[in-house]
């Protein structure tokens, strides 16, 4: 187990609990070099700012943006991150690999999940 | 029908488990039609008891597919399906656009356990570390006024124990790593001949101190029939070499090969592997 994870599970439970949607980010494939390997997750509060990340960077960006539409419509997207692009940026997303990330939405607890039809 | 396991109540349900010392596998759908995307179950297996399955997809054609993939996760058989995407196939003939789903599948194992046996000097960088490193920390000692509270704020306990016998109140298991460092010896020698006597491979058993005292250990243990291959898992001298000579810098070397085990490296300094000057940039050009 990745005790990360521990502290991201937790994060969730007590956000859950909150009364506020919040969404879920999961690192869920990569290609090449990736700065953080598959099962890496982030959790985006609307209120509260993010915990943990998915590498940083640009990258990130897209995931949050996502995140932010996810927390909207309550439907999952799967983002496809390209790290290949602007290898001469100086941001720290520079690594050259491509990684899928699966956003959800996180309802509070004893609500329906929102997605589907 | 049971639905699926919505996120919060798929942690919690991960969480117990794993505080129970048991594993998890969850699966949620991550590409596939709008009715189940997103959907999730779950497996649990605590210690000596069967898996048990959390939820189920609202489509039957995947459902009893799904099932199957987060049972073989949370086995601990080697031939488990591995983290990551798998493809769930449609296993009726009926022609669907939608023909199968991609999902996400993730494992979960007991958290690591960092086990500190000696609570001296070099104990106190090591449980630091640790915590850091986000292990479970525990660091034993026999002597009450260095197993203390204060010396050690960052474990999650702090014990006394008799060294004759210092893993019988504490689990060992496969997620266990136990770094030795006794004041003497001879602790070291009854410490290593107990988890050598025990059944259960920990992840990582390391002893410190110098090539004579290991020496000695080793030289002890198989005298009283402890086999070569067995020894052999034992890391010791511990640590990298780092050319450590402070408490701290000692603990980075022997958190150093701790991760390094962890994730699978080489140990190697990156510039030296990569070499991107040498490489790739001709010195008469």
């Amino acid at each position: 187990m990745r005790g990360e994870d521990l502290k991201l599970f937790a994060a969730i439970i007590q956000k859950a609990a909150s009364g506020r949607t919040c969404a879920l980010a999961t690192i869920v494939g990569t290609k090449g070099s990736t700065p953080r390997k598959v099962g890496t997750k982030m959790l985006v509060d609307p209120a509260d700012g993010l915990l943990g990340t998915v590498g940083g960077g640009c990258g990130e960006a897209d995931v949050i943006a996502a995140a932010r539409e996810v927390i909207e419509d309550g439907v999952p997207r799967l983002v496809e991150v390209d790290l290949t692009k602007d290898l001469l940026s100086w941001s720290p997303a520079v690594c050259g690999g491509i990684m899928e990330v699966f956003v959800e939405a996180i309802p509070p607890t004893g609500k329906p999940p929102t997605s589907g039809e | 029908m049971t639905d699926p396991v919505i996120s919060a109540v798929s942690a919690e349900i991960i969480v117990a488990a794993l505080h129970e010392g048991g594993r998890a596998a969850a699966l949620v759908v991550v590409e596939g039609p709008r009715s189940v995307l997103g959907q999730r179950i779950l497996a649990t297996a605590l210690p000596g008891k069967d898996a048990e399955v959390h939820g189920e997809l609202s489509d039957p054609i995947y459902a009893a597919q799904a099932r199957e993939l987060v049972l073989a996760g949370c086995s601990d058989d080697p031939s488990a399906p591995a983290e990551g995407m798998h493809t769930l196939a449609s296993t009726t003939d009926e022609a669907r656009s939608d023909g199968s789903l991609r999902v996400y599948l993730e494992l979960h194992s007991p958290q690591p356990e960092l086990l500190v046996v000696g609570a001296g000097h070099i104990a106190q960088p090591l449980v630091a570390l640790g915590a850091m490193l986000d292990f479970r920390v525990r660091v034993l000692d026999d002597r009450p006024e260095f197993a203390t509270h204060e010396r050690f704020p960052e474990a999650d306990e702090v014990l006394r124990v008799d060294f004759s016998d210092p893993f019988k109140e504490i689990p060992i298991h496969s997620g266990s790593h136990i770094v030795m460092v006794t004041r003497g010896h001879k602790y070291d020698y009854e410490c290593v001949r107990r988890l050598m006597l025990s059944p259960v491979q920990p992840m990582y058993v390391g002893m410190i101190g110098s090539r004579r005292r290991v020496r000695a250990t080793f030289s002890q243990l198989l005298d009283e029939g402890i086999s070569r291959e067995r020894l052999a898992t034992v890391r010791a001298p511990l640590g990298l070499d780092l050319g450590a000579e402070t408490p701290a810098e000692i603990a980075v070397a022997v958190m150093a090969e701790i991760v390094l085990l962890w994730r699978g490296g080489s140990g190697m300094p990156l510039a030296d592997r990569e070499r991107v000057l040498e490489r790739f940039f001709t010195e008469d050009a």
